[in-house]
Parts: C-alpha cells; sequence; structure tokens
C-alpha cells in the first residue's frame, strides 16, 4: 500500500518539529479530513537556508512534510516555486490515489509560505 | 527483526493441528460430500463429525449448525433471511450502533428498501442497556441482532438478558420476534452456550479460532424459519446452496474442538498478556484513553487511543518495529472516516483517530509484551514530536530545533 520510502520518512522523519529562527511560517489544514501542517523556513536572500515541519494527520501527510522539507531545503525560492504534488508524489514513491490530497495539502502550505516570503 | 502479531480479531495463524486435520481432505478425502459413493461418503463424515464439534462449542445441536463461508455471510444470512421471513409480521429490526460493518450493512441495505432500523446507543462504556432494548421493541419489530462481543473493543453486549427477555415475550405470545447474536469475536475467547444466551441465530467465523479463512457456521435454532439467501444446491439441509468446503468445514471442526478443550487456558494466557500490557502502557505513556468498559470485555483484546496523533501514522510506526495491530479510523480521498465503534463511545474525531486495536493470541509471549512496550513507547514519541495538536497541547514550549 505504501512504499519504503513513505515508510521511512514515518519511522525517521526529517527536520520535525518548529523552527526557533523561522522567518517565514505557515499551516495549511484540510477542512474535511482535519489533517494539519506547518511548514518553518529560514530564509536569506532567495534561498530557503533551512526548512522544518509539523504534521497531524494520515501516514501520507506525515511523510509529505518530512519529503517536502528534505526537498526544498537549499533550494532558491523560484525552484520551490516550482515544485508540483507529483514531484513530491514521486519523491515518496507514489501514493495511492485516495491518499493524493495528502500532497495537494503540502504543496499547498509551500505556496502559502512562498507568498510570504516574498512579503 | 523480530515480529510480533497482536492483530488476533483480525485473524489467527491456523494452528498446526488444525492444518493436519484438514490436509487428508485435500488430497485422498478429496470426494464431495453430497456423493453417494465411497469418496462422498468419507467427506461426508468429516463434515459431520466437524458439525458435531462446532455444535459442542456453543452448546447447539449438530443439526441447528449451517456451515457458510464465515462471518459476513452468516449475518447477511441471519439477518436478511429473517427479515424475508417474518415481513408479513412487520417491517422493524433494533440493533447496536457498534455492529460489525457486515451487519451495519445488511442493515442499511434493508433501510433502503422499506425496513425500519432502531440502532441503540452504547453510551461511554461501549454496552447496550438491556431498558433500552425493552424500551425500542415496537409491535411491529420482528428481529433484534445484537453482537455478543465487539470486534474493535471488545465489550461484551447483555445479550443473555435480551434473550431472556424474548422468551418473556414469548411466553406472552409473541411468535414472530427473533434475536440473532454475531458471536465471531467472542467463540473460544469466553463460553458461548446457546440456551443460556437464549438466542435463536448466532454467527461464528472459524479464522478467528486457529483455522483457515473462508468457512463460518450459522446457527439456527429449530424451529426458526428464515429465507434461505443462497439457492440452487439441497446442501446444508435446504439451508445453504453449494458444495460444502470439506476440508475448511473439517478445519472449522477440529479448531472448534481445541477451543472448547484450551479454553480456559487460552483466556487466561491471554489476559494476563493484555493487563501486563496495559499497565506497562500506562506507566510509560501519558495522555491515553482506555477505549470501552475494561471489565466488561474479551480478554484477549485492549483498545487505547494515543490523545494528539492518528493511529495510522502509529500503525506503520509499529509495522517497522515488527509489531502488527489495528486501527478502525481511516482517511479516505480527503473525507475523514473516524472508527464508527469509537465515536459511538462520544469520544471525539480526534480520539477516534488515535485508537489502536491490540490483540493477542494463545501464542504471544511475556517477551511479546515487553518488546512492544519499547516499540510502542518510540513510536508514540516520534509522532507527538512531529504533532502541533501535542505541542499546542504542552504548558511549555518544548526544546525547539
Amino acid at each position: 500500500m505504501y512504499s519504503e520510502i513513505l515508510k521511512d520518512h514515518l519511522a525517521r522523519p526529517r527536520h520535525a518539529g518548529e523552527m526557533k529562527d523561522a522567518n517565514v511560517r505557515a499551516e495549511q489544514t484540510n477542512p474535511v479530513c482535519g489533517d494539519r501542517l506547518s511548514l518553518f523556513m529560514r530564509v536569506a536572500g532567495n534561498r530557503i537556508e533551512a526548512a522544518s515541519f509539523l504534521a497531524y494527520g494520515c501516514a501520507p501527510t506525515l511523510a509529505c512534510g518530512s519529503a517536502l522539507v528534505e526537498m526544498i531545503e537549499g533550494m532558491t525560492v523560484e525552484d520551490a516555486a516550482r515544485i508540483k504534488r507529483e514531484d513530491l508524489m514521486r519523491a515518496l514513491g507514489g501514493l495511492p490515489n485516495r491518499k493524493q490530497h495528502a500532497a495537494a495539502l503540502a504543496i499547498e502550505t509551500l505556496r502559502a509560505a512562498l507568498e510570504a516570503a516574498h512579503l | 527483526m523480530r515480529r510480533v502479531y497482536l492483530d488476533h480479531s483480525a485473524t489467527t495463524p491456523v494452528d498446526a493441528r488444525v492444518v493436519e486435520a484438514m490436509l487428508p481432505y485435500l488430497s485422498e478425502k478429496f470426494g464431495n460430500a453430497s456423493s453417494v459413493h465411497f469418496f462422498g461418503q468419507q467427506a461426508r463424515a468429516g463434515v459431520d463429525r466437524a458439525r458435531r464439534e462446532v455444535a459442542a462449542l456453543i452448546g447447539a445441536r449438530p443439526q441447528e449448525i449451517v456451515f457458510l463461508s464465515g462471518g459476513t455471510e452468516a449475518n447477511n444470512l441471519a439477518v436478511r433471511g429473517i427479515a424475508e421471513a417474518s415481513a408479513a409480521y412487520g417491517r422493524h429490526i433494533i440493533t447496536s450502533q457498534i455492529e460489525h460493518p457486515s451487519t451495519r450493512g445488511v442493515m442499511d441495505a434493508l433501510e433502503k428498501s422499506g425496513w425500519q432500523v432502531t440502532r441503540l446507543p452504547v453510551y461511554d462504556d461501549g454496552i447496550v442497556r438491556t431498558e433500552d432494548v425493552r424500551r425500542a421493541i415496537r409491535r411491529d419489530t420482528v428481529l433484534i441482532s445484537l453482537m455478543l462481543a465487539n470486534n474493535e473493543i471488545g465489550t461484551i453486549q447483555p445479550v443473555a438478558e435480551v434473550g431472556a427477555l424474548v422468551r418473556e415475550l414469548r411466553a406472552e405470545g409473541r411468535r414472530h420476534l427473533w434475536l440473532h447474536t454475531d458471536a465471531v469475536q467472542a467463540a473460544g475467547r469466553m463460553t458461548v452456550d446457546v440456551e443460556l444466551l437464549g438466542c435463536d441465530l448466532l454467527s461464528l467465523s472459524a479464522h478467528k479460532l486457529y483455522a483457515p479463512k473462508g468457512v463460518g457456521a450459522l446457527f439456527v435454532r429449530r424451529g426458526v424459519r428464515f429465507i434461505q439467501q443462497i439457492v440452487g444446491g439441497h446442501q446444508e439441509r435446504e439451508r445453504r446452496a453449494g458444495t460444502e468446503s470439506v476440508a475448511n468445514v473439517v478445519a472449522f471442526g477440529e479448531a472448534a474442538r481445541l477451543a472448547v478443550e484450551e479454553m480456559a487456558e487460552r483466556t487466561e494466557r491471554t489476559r494476563r498478556l493484555r493487563d501486563r500490557f496495559e499497565a506497562g502502557v500506562e506507566a510509560r505513556i501519558e495522555e491515553i484513553v482506555f477505549n470501552g468498559n475494561r471489565q466488561q470485555r474479551l480478554p484477549h483484546l485492549s483498545n487505547i487511543s494515543f490523545r494528539y496523533i492518528e493511529g495510522e501514522g502509529l500503525l506503520i510506526n509499529l509495522d517497522m518495529q515488527g509489531v502488527a495491530v489495528s486501527t478502525g479510523s481511516a482517511c479516505s480521498s480527503g473525507s475523514l472516516e473516524p472508527s464508527p465503534v469509537i465515536r459511538a463511545l462520544g469520544r471525539t474525531d480526534e480520539m477516534a483517530r488515535g485508537s489502536i486495536r491490540f490483540s493477542f493470541g494463545k501464542d504471544n509471549t511475556d517477551e511479546d509484551v515487553d518488546y512492544t512496550l519499547e516499540a510502542l513507547t518510540r513510536a508514540v514519541e516520534n509522532l507527538r514530536r512531529l504533532s502541533p495538536l501535542y505541542l499546542e497541547s504542552r504548558p511549555v514550549p518544548p526544546a525547539l530545533i
């Protein structure tokens, strides 16, 4: 049902927790199922120097948070803005159809964070 | 990696003695139990013996046992079979809010075709009140279907009290009111006796008793009329058509025999392991809630809500450490389906989402409990570290990264 990559993110989440010196924060909630994702970034110039996350919800939501921060750390804001839902799902070794909303929530949270970074 | 199986309410491994008993019926004793010749009669003898053994498990007569494909079919046949046979006397059924999906499903289907269904509450302890059953009975009630023990939280329902109530009404001349109970989780884990329960129909499944999947039984008390659902053959005394799955039936019989023989030992063992496990969880993990009445429940099962985290993540974390458990909640296509059983206890969505069922079996050990406690403590800490709900609930913010 879930890939070994996804399970590994669950067992060893990357950069989990609130970031004290973050200068960008965003949070999105899926109003239907109640899943929550918070994203913290430290952005200097146009580069994402560090990223971390908090998540509540089903397994793919937690794994998407972990995979996303691993992916964006070190990226420019412009490159991060180009990440799509499919990229995140690929990084997790795929997601079952009925769980793809988890990747959608992660990308929405990223977009909200990047918007905040531009302000 | 060490593997610990704590999902015996989902299914059990087939006992080696059961495998041994069924193997000849997959090879030399391959006959069709309906055939008149030697091969057929060999198979028939196996089925007959199994029928006696399964009947003995529940204190029934062999001819009151109908073999079929499993618990789901048994529940479907009982509810629909009685409903169709009794529709002339009324179209009202009483059941509970925490029945197995197979019973829930057939109730929902009947409701769509014009039946009225009363689903009784279970309060915060997961138990239906007999008084509520009494109050719900109407002139047009033809069936009460109440599970003997719940599959998610293990709570034991007052079926014997309801049985006494039905007998009382019958003595007053109420001839068309029947009592069905789903004993799939209870059989082999507590004493199940159809006379003590006073039920007219009772569902059983073999694979919860260390026998293979694909076989079960419905007890139908002598004299109870129901409409056959699978037609086109004379098998099972015209109550369920289809060639008997002889090897599976024989396995079911042997498993039932062993369950009777070893009931006290299995019950004592699983209860001791379960209680030690629960004491360990309480000592190690904060903010947990035990679901369901802790006295009136099956001895092998524990259902716990771990606050601030979701069951699926916990299940996978445990699985990665070799521990197999289950959760009743599911999040599918962005819509949340928290366990209806945990919700029926009046718990919040968050509590229902964080519920995990641990179900012990006869072959689990103290080492299994110790290993699971360690794995569980790690998994809960791991997930709470990620949880915004957990961090918000802390009086002082935790160490920041």
